[in-house]
């Protein structure tokens, strides 16, 4: 009866609403996205309506009707995202090298001008003169008289027809008529560009609606030759390959203040291996994010195990121990995160005023460390309860019964029977805990921030960074953040967590079964 | 086949047909100014937005406000053309960086703007010598005493820790910084000690002399924040954590508190006793940093096409009578403009202004930031090196002193 | 007795002391919102004045949007659980039952592509999103179906990865035979498949719906309006920074904000335990 909903006209009609529904939104996005000049993300949503419609107005391939909306998701959420970071990685992107050529080139033209001696700087109005060109009307406080400037002339404006405005500033003349707020407004994207003609060294550019300063260009941009030139000095200025342009003279003298992302390929991977100030930090830690996903996961699942050996027994209250048990995971982590945080504060902390102690736990490496690790023994150890007490209950008791008629004591069973059998059951999960702590960013960040750094000692690295955290301070670092160098770490990471899931994966024989 | 041909069609012409309903959408409303700004600013500016909304005739504001200035910082960063602001108001050390990176317009000032604001303010927010913005408001730290226990301001630094040692038992520390944190708020205590990030001239401009004697301050913390066997001596706590707290339950005679939060502890009945913090040698006082927050152009204005108008907003809130005196209302910090501070001050606006009359070091970006390693940095972990670990305060404090020259001479090219 | 003792008493002992572990934190936060002086300071075990000050601020302070907090959080991330598991199962379902060519070069790729973390890519998923919020800016940067996006996006690998685990516990054999009756694998997904799956794709979608509760970093750069921010956010704020140290507030808005989830949990363990064992228990 039901299977007629699968089947027929109505079914049909149905299916035809839905697809052209969602058609119809991703088409009126990806004409927003063309209108914009975001090709890239319009050239996907018109993949995505042709192949939704493809899929299921076909019968060409079933498997693709039931993950093409996954599938989607995944190229526009994860795949891109990680080609992304893939390229970034291959650029000098960092602090001082953000802009892309052009932008840089332009931004380096518009600051590359100096102001007069003086730094002479008039109250003006913006109009059009008698031939409806834009103009300013100014009163020149150097030599006292009035002018109109137009990009190409100046002409003096007789004292006698000019009108002032409440704030003592020239607002009309006979051959000049002020702009309205909302003409003003509507040329906001033009006016700042103009330059005003003053005496042919200087010009008057605006600074708002209502002053002008004078200006000179002081560099120059060879288009040909892809350099600068110091109009004052003669010094060129040449594109380095490395995202600045630098004094032919002095290698280490950048023009200006910004520079731009310039490909450099391999670079950041080569330098974190043969420099020693990267080196050093990535592989510290490195080896305390092997060792602190390895104690989480081997304290997690320790305790987590004995408490389901213990209560894996119709003991008194075991409902009530069970509720309490779990809920440190039932609690929201982000939360708990933080009141830990507290707990271990030197002055007020608890955890001082428990052990009547007065421990700086955030301030020495290794009572952060030890501080870290128990707030993820509190966080991760519920789990490992759970997973291990139903992982109990699935070991046929026919093993142990009969081992036990053999003669063997309970630890024998435990150690030789039921130990192996857990592990061999739940070593997927072990794996799946460790890749998840070696990027437990959340923990490590909301706790300790990473800290302490020994900053005297020049280390840029904290004691409880692991590495996601490190990557993410370069990545994000007040004052000198290296989105490539990041990128490359994110990629080594990314390499690492999957080589260990895809040999522990192996080792558990689960990729056997994809076949 | 034909039906599946008729079903194509059909799709896409029910796609096509529904997307001409809709226009292409308009580009940003013409002619609206995005400021962005912290939590605490942000909706002052609202307000303020509110109260009169001819700032620039034919403009409109939007403000966005972030949770923190770490947030507010983390998307700047990440802002590009799209979604960037056209004003924030930001710190001033984020200047070099914003500049590098491409973000900041060069503003000049009519002489009426200029001579609102000292030529130290204007500094604070240039970079390779081009201003990006106006200042907005002052952030200063001063140290306040609890006169239920201490009768008069310490003379010297000595005398407070001869209080505290003399009143150790009912004391949890003598001077412990409740604002600013252990780098920009503890630089008073630093440089009470003789650890100066840099000094400053009579005529303004930065010394490049060395400017901390290693020896100096490892002599000095010894003497004063140190036990004979090498332990701190419990009058300068290594964090800021508590502080606010026992100092108001008068657990700490000595705290440096911010000019942000001086309201709070007026609500607990406390009288601005303020000075800066007390050098070595009697009579004198030891510098903390006096910085401006500034309202920034970003380059982002000219790709909005609003540049003019955000470059007048800019005059017209901040750089005004009216605006100053406005804002300075609903914010409560000091102004950064003359009119500003001059408008009705509070005894707390008094007494952190008197502060930084006394002595104050403007924060400069270029140096503080560093080069591997910034001031930021260096200055906790030495409080941490030599009054939690016990490590020897000369080892340290000759790293301290390597770390500002290296920091003191690449800023000093940069600037 | 003795006997009893050997065998049982070790296991009270354990399991009272891990208890006090777990809830101690806890206990610590519930007399923290009753203490009005705003400090996590454990001076005392048993509180020496209880008040309410924390609790009637978050409700009645109007520069405190806790209400919206929690209402932007449970919308989010409800949505993020249930939509996430409706896309996810049916590929999940293709990925365990079907068969295709390039099957298992597809999963291959599928587990690679999960395990890269998505913290990594924040930066260019913010790109994106800030793209997007041009042309169309309901759902771009700063929104929240923008933040929606992302989540469902994010999490689509890890989640398709995670249901196929679970999939595969579920016996095959009832659509084996309706496939032997002709069924068509649509028929089989909707009328045989999901009745039998819902006790999992429910635990799946709870722990969904906990991740993105609890999730912080993208959340704090996305939305930024106050009346727009997440509960993670928005009490992170209390504590975060330097100029606050609100512990107070923030105890009982954890508190308040963590029952419900807490509650829903306890009372699903069970369907919790089994769905968190079926991913492993298939030896």
């Amino acid at each position: 009866m039901l299977v007629s909903v699968f089947r027929g006209k109505f079914a049909l009609v149905l299916k035809l609403i839905f697809l052209a529904a969602t058609s119809a939104i991703l088409g009126l996005l990806a004409q927003h996205a063309l209108a914009q000049g975001e090709f890239a993300i319009a050239i996907f949503l018109i993949f995505a309506i042709l192949s939704i419609n493809f899929v299921y107005l076909t019968s060409k391939s079933i498997p693709l009707k039931f993950f093409l909306p996954g599938l989607l998701f995944l190229l526009a959420f994860v795949v891109g995202p990680i080609l992304y970071t893939l390229a970034m990685s291959g650029f000098q992107y960092q602090t001082g090298n953000i802009l892309s050529k052009p932008e840089a080139i332009e931004q380096l033209i518009k600051t590359g001008v100096a102001q007069d001696p003086d730094q002479t700087i008039f109250d003006v109005t913006i109009g059009k003169n008698k031939a409806g060109e834009i103009s300013i009307l100014y009163l020149n406080t150097t030599t006292n008289v009035y002018a109109i400037s137009t990009e190409k002339t100046r002409t003096i404006e007789p004292a006698s027809g000019v009108k002032m405005n409440d704030f003592d500033v020239p607002s009309s003349s006979p051959n000049f008529t002020a702009l309205t707020t909302d003409e003003l407004g509507s040329l906001d994207a033009s006016i700042p560009k103009l330059k005003f003609f003053y005496d042919g060294e200087y010009y008057l550019g605006l600074e708002g609606f209502q002053a002008a300063s004078l200006y000179k260009q002081a560099i120059r941009y060879d288009e040909a030759k892809d350099q600068f030139v110091d109009l004052a000095t003669g010094d060129i200025y040449k594109d380095n390959g490395r995202g600045n342009f630098a004094n032919v003279n002095n290698k280490e003298q950048f023009l200006g203040s910004v520079g731009w992302r310039a490909p450099i390929w391999f670079e950041h991977y080569t330098k974190l291996f043969t420099e020693k100030r990267l080196r050093a930090p990535f592989i510290s830690v490195f080896l305390w994010t092997i060792s602190f996903a390895g104690l989480s996961v081997l304290t997690t699942f320790a305790l987590g195990l004995l408490l389901a050996l213990a209560l894996n027994k119709a003991i008194r209250g075991r409902r009530i121990y069970r509720s309490i048990l779990i809920l440190p995971y039932a609690m929201p982590s982000v939360m708990s995160i933080l009141i830990w945080g507290g707990m271990f504060d030197t002055e007020f902390g608890a955890i001082n005023n428990l052990l009547g102690t007065h421990i700086a736990w955030f301030q020495n490496a290794a009572f952060a460390r030890a501080a870290v690790i128990l707030v993820n023994l509190w966080l991760g150890f519920p789990y490992f309860y759970l997973v291990a007490s139903g992982a109990l209950q699935a070991i046929p008791s026919e093993l142990s019964e009969a081992a036990a008629i053999d003669g063997a004591s309970p630890r024998q069973i435990f150690n030789k029977i039921t130990l192996p059998l857990l592990l061999k059951i739940l070593s997927p999960l072990l794996i799946a805990s460790f890749a998840y702590n070696f990027n437990n960013f959340n923990l490590i960040y909301l706790l300790t921030g990473g800290g302490p750094i020994a900053q005297l000692d020049g280390d840029i690295a904290g004691g409880t960074d692991i590495l996601i955290s490190y990557t993410y301070k370069i990545a994000f670092n007040e004052g000198n953040s290296d989105l490539g160098l990041a990128s490359a770490i994110s990629v080594i990471i990314f390499l690492l967590v999957a080589s260990i899931s895809l040999y522990g994966l192996k080792k558990s024989k689960v990729l056997e079964d994809f076949a | 086949m034909k039906k599946r041909l008729s079903v194509v069609s059909f799709a896409a012409a029910a796609a096509v047909a529904l997307a001409g309903f809709a226009a292409v959408p308009a580009h940003a409303a013409g002619g609206e100014i995005v400021i962005w700004a912290d939590g605490q600013r942000g909706p002052n500016l609202q307000k303020l937005m509110s109260q009169k909304n001819d700032w620039v005739a034919g403009y409109s504001f939007k403000i966005v406000s972030y949770s923190s200035f770490d947030a507010l910082k983390a998307a700047f960063d990440n802002a590009t053309e799209k979604s960037g602001p056209d004003i924030i108001l930001a710190a001033n050390d984020w200047v070099p960086t914003a500049a590098k990176a491409g973000k900041l317009a060069p503003v000049t000032l009519t002489p009426k703007v200029k001579e609102q604001f000292t030529a130290g303010q204007l500094f604070d927010l240039s970079y390779k010598g081009k201003l990006y913005g106006l200042p907005v408001d002052v952030n200063n730290v001063g140290m306040i005493y609890n006169a239920k226990l201490v009768k008069s301001a310490p003379k010297s630094f000595g005398d407070m820790v001869d209080y505290y040692l003399a009143n150790k038992a009912s004391l949890k520390a003598g001077l412990c910084v409740a604002g600013g944190g252990m780098s920009w708020g503890a630089l008073g205590v630093s440089t009470a000690l003789g650890a100066y990030p840099y000094k400053i001239k009579d005529d303004g401009s930065v010394d490049s002399a060395d400017p901390m004697n290693a020896t100096t301050v490892a002599a000095n913390v010894s003497k004063y924040l140190l036990t004979s066997d090498g332990k701190s001596n419990g009058f300068f706590p290594a964090t800021d954590t508590g502080c606010k707290d026992n100092f108001i339950a008068g657990k700490v005679p000595f705290a440096i508190i911010g000019n942000w939060e001086w309201k709070d502890y007026l609500a607990k009945g406390f009288a601005m006793n303020l000075s800066p913090v007390p050098g070595t040698a009697s009579g004198t006082y030891a510098p903390s940093f006096g910085s401006v927050s500034g309202a920034l152009l970003t380059t982002y204005a000219a790709k909005h096409g609003v540049e003019a108008g955000a470059k007048t907003a800019l005059f017209n809130i901040f750089g005004s009578r009216t605006g100053a005196r406005m804002y300075q209302k609903i914010e409560g910090r000091p102004a950064a403009s003359k009119d500003g501070a001059s408008f009705s001050p509070t005894a707390g606006q008094k007494g952190f202004a008197k502060v930084a009359g006394i002595t104050s070091l403007p924060q400069i970006g270029a140096i503080l930031n560093g080069d591997k390693t910034s001031y930021w940095d260096a200055l906790p972990s030495f409080w941490t090196a030599v009054l939690v670990d016990g490590k020897a305060p000369a080892t340290e404090a000759a790293k301290l002193a390597a770390i500002y020259k290296a920091n003191l001479a690449k800023g000093i090219s940069d600037l | 007795m003795k006997k009893w003792l050997r065998n049982n008493l070790w296991r009270h002992a354990l399991a009272i002391s891990v208890a006090l572990f777990s809830l101690f934190p806890l206990y610590l936060v519930v007399i923290s919102s009753f203490n009005p002086t705003g400090s996590l300071n454990l001076t005392s075990f048993i509180p020496r004045e209880i008040s309410f000050a924390n609790y009637t601020l978050l409700f009645h302070d109007p520069r405190i949007p806790y209400l919206t907090w929690m209402k932007n959080s449970l919308i989010i991330a409800g949505a993020v659980a249930v939509l996430s598991v409706v896309i996810g199962a049916a590929s999940a379902f293709a990925f365990s039952r079907l068969r295709f060519k390039g099957k298992v070069s597809g999963l291959k790729l599928l587990l690679l592509v999960q395990m890269f973390p998505a913290i990594l890519a924040i930066s260019a998923v913010y790109v994106i999103m800030e793209r997007v919020q041009t042309f169309a800016p309901g759902i771009g940067l700063g929104s929240k179906p923008g933040l929606l996006l992302v989540y469902l996006g994010g999490a689509m690998g890890v989640n398709i990865w995670l249901l196929k685990g679970f999939v595969d516990t579920i016996p095959a054999e009832l659509d084996e035979a309706a496939k032997v009756d002709g069924a068509s694998p649509m028929q089989i997904y909707w009328l045989i498949f999901i009745p039998l799956a819902t006790p999992v794709l429910s635990v799946v979608m709870l722990l969904s719906f906990i991740g993105t509760f609890n999730e912080f970093i993208l959340a704090r750069l996305f939305l930024v309006d106050m009346p727009d921010r997440t509960i993670a956010v928005g009490l992170q704020s209390f504590i975060g920074g330097q100029y606050a140290a609100n512990w107070g507030p923030f105890a009982a808005g954890s508190i308040i904000a963590s029952v419900p989830i807490v509650a829903i949990f306890l009372s699903l363990q069970k369907y919790i335990v089994n769905g968190l064992t079926a991913g492993s228990v298939k030896g």
